[in-house]
């Protein structure tokens, strides 16, 4: 599956896309807390940082580690505050 | 008089020069507090809504409020309010800085300015005392060249808000600027110009007593160490401009007036994309310890503010990706002393009218960096086009005809923000419902949209509450007054409120009441709207939005009778 980091998660990603091997939320967040220290800062073992969101495919926004991910699934990593 | 306040406000007729100290009840204070809540009830007692904006005997009201002066961080802002020239309805902007704290210095907690000098003119408000003087030689000039030339005149100790040659020339969006920031939306700056005020400079030395200075510097210091945390890091490290690439990912980022929720040159125009090409600095308005100010090097020796509303409204809006091109645009605008977001909004419906042949203007085309630099400035003149389109897209709209009201980006006349409605279903209520038009100041719906409580394509009636709670909250903001960017930092904004309130009011005010203030406050400006000639019609979007979905989005459709049963479900629940 696909991630793509936004903003500040960017900042702190240092990439801004990357492919993982996951197949739920929670073991996304777990994955990429392990790899990437600055963002696993705002990573609480398997939930975002009420700073940011998630949101599966650009369609709906997703906070439960279970919620399931396909391989064909993109989650875009954004800061919760999305206006301004 | 309770503390925090100086129990009064300055009634300033600047046709004589006269002033009038006018107590203002505690219990006035204590329903609307400050900020937008103390102007909107200013303005009703006034009995002014029925009166042309731009008419001499219009109030604009300058409205200060408890917290500014305080060390609670964000607090030094004031608030303009009077009735829009872009809209016929309630305006209330807000700027920051060192002008807010001078003016709470004057010994009153607002200023409310009638009457036409008889020339151009500065009012001068030295520690509550008021004169007028002429100005001729500021005339035509930049907002911060007038700052300038009045500050060296005056002296260092006075602080400026001064109108561009837009305010002078009574443009209906014109801003009125204080040291690089712009009381921008709806037109205020055109109020000051029909008044033959370039500028208000004041000084003071009166502090409003603190009821538990010491409660008081304990929740400010504990406040002050959380806005250094992740809630405030966006602003910190990109700005609001960050919004550009996630508004473009998720098919919302206004564009070639709203004929897209995509720009291909999107990134050009990102924050991430600019700090790898020019210089960049960062600054903070007056007692703030966040500083969202991101300040990027434009031209040879120039600089700009880059806001995600301006780049928007500046960049994809008008098809423009040439990031030169729009911050110059950008500070253009600040020079003139233009809302960016209208004049982008503006130019744009314009640039539409020219492709479809409804306007005959052939130089002002989409993606025309060239058009958009020569547009602003007709505007700001009032020359040509400029004149016609210094009135607003739909005061244009109007002329042109050709049913292009239909595509004309406003409500109630004010140009839409830089959220696309179709895309953002909860953000399309809380414009057509806005009291003073399309706003994303006034309601903070797409809060809504980007989180899980609604699906943002599709929202369905549970969607109103929410709305509601974002409107809410921001009337309360622009009251207290304090940065909505720190908005992520609360636990329990009501509750934290209370208690800022308590310690420099000593009121026992609650969180239960902060919550009924907020709806007052809410109601004080449909009160003062309906007023002024408000209809239900008004409470809608443009036709564009509800019968043609985004072409790169299909799901993003949203139909008439979907948003008139949000919209009355908004009144409903309003008990309106
Ligand atoms: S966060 Fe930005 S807008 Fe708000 S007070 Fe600070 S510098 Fe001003």
């Amino acid at each position: 599956m696909h991630v793509e980091f936004l903003g500040v998660p960017r900042e702190r990603a240092g990439v801004a896309e990357l492919d993982v091997q996951a197949d739920t939320l929670g073991r996304l967040l777990g994955t990429l807390a392990a790899q990437m220290p600055a963002l696993a800062e705002l990573i609480a073992v398997d939930r975002l940082h009420p700073s940011l969101v998630a949101s599966l495919n650009g369609d709906r926004f997703i906070s439960d580690p279970g919620t399931p991910l396909g391989d064909d699934d993109c989650v875009l990593i954004l800061s919760a505050d999305a206006g301004g | 008089m309770p503390f925090g306040y100086h129990g009064c406000y300055l009634r300033i007729d600047v046709s004589r020069g006269s002033v009038e100290r006018v107590p203002l009840a505690d219990a006035v204070l204590r329903q609307f507090i400050g900020g937008s809540g103390l102007g909107v009830r200013l303005l009703l007692d006034a009995g002014c809504a029925h009166l042309d904006p731009l008419d001499p005997e219009a109030p604009l009201v300058f409205a200060f409020s408890p917290l500014v002066g305080s060390p609670l961080t964000t607090s030094a802002k004031f608030a303009v309010v009077s009735k829009s020239p872009l809209t016929d309805r309630i305006n209330d902007s807000l700027a920051s800085s060192g002008f807010a704290i001078a003016g709470k210095s004057c010994g009153c907690d607002a200023l409310v300015i009638v009457g036409r000098a008889h020339e151009l003119s500065v009012l001068v408000i030295d520690d509550g005392l008021v004169r007028v003087e002429p100005a001729a030689e500021c005339a035509g000039k930049t907002c911060q060249a007038t700052e300038a030339e009045l500050r060296s005149r005056l002296g260092a100790s006075f602080r400026i808000a001064a109108i561009g040659p837009a305010g002078e020339r009574l443009v209906r969006y014109a801003t009125i600027s204080h040291d690089g920031r712009h009381a921008g939306r709806g037109g205020s700056g055109a109020v000051l110009g029909a008044k033959n005020i370039k500028a208000i400079a004041l000084r003071g030395t009166q502090r409003a007593e603190w009821a538990h200075p010491r409660e008081l510097t304990a929740i400010s210091k504990d406040l002050s160490k959380r806005s250094f945390g992740p809630a405030t890091e966006k602003y910190r490290d990109l700005g609001t401009a960050t919004n550009l690439l996630t508004f473009n990912r998720f098919g919302a980022l206004p564009t070639r007036n709203f004929q897209s929720g995509t720009f291909d040159e999107a990134e050009s125009l990102s924050p991430e994309q600019l700090s790898t090409t020019r210089a960049k600095t960062r600054d903070s308005c007056v007692a703030c310890t966040i500083g969202c100010e991101h300040i990027y090097a434009v031209g040879d020796d120039g600089h700009v503010r880059v806001e995600y509303e301006s780049l928007f409204a500046l960049g994809s809006l008008c098809g423009i990706g040439d990031a030169d091109v729009v911050l110059r645009a950008s500070q253009r605008c600040d020079e003139l002393g233009l809302d960016t977001i209208s004049t982008g909004g503006t130019i744009a419906f314009a640039m539409e009218c020219v492709e479809r042949g409804w306007l005959d203007e052939p130089w002002l085309t989409f993606g025309s960096g060239a058009a958009l630099l020569h547009a602003i400035e007709l505007i700001g003149s009032r020359h040509g086009l400029g004149h016609l389109l210094a009135d607003g897209s739909r005061r244009a709209a109007h002329a042109i005809g050709h049913d292009s009201i239909a595509i004309a980006p406003q409500v109630k006349g004010l140009e839409m923000p830089g959220y696309e409605p179709r895309a953002l279903q909860t953000m399309a209520l809380g414009f057509a419902v806005g009291a003073r038009g399309a706003d994303h100041n006034r309601s903070g719906a797409y809060e809504v949209d980007f989180s899980d409580k609604v699906d943002r394509r599709h929202v369905t009636l549970d969607a109103v509450r929410h709305a509601i709670d974002t409107e809410d909250r921001a009337a309360l903001m622009d009251s207290l007054i304090i940065c909505k960017f720190l908005r992520g930092v609360f636990d329990d904004f009501h509750a934290e409120a209370a208690a800022m309130l308590q310690s420099v009011t000593g009121w026992d005010v609650t969180a239960g009441e902060l919550r009924e203030t907020a709806t007052r406050i809410v109601a004080a400006k449909r009160q003062f709207n309906l007023l002024a000639g408000w209809t239900p019609a008004e409470d809608t979007l443009p036709e564009r939005f509800l019968n043609t979905p985004l072409p790169n989005d299909a799901a993003a459709h949203l139909s008439l009778e979907r948003l008139d049963a949000l919209v009355a479900e908004y009144h409903r629940q309003r008990g309106w």
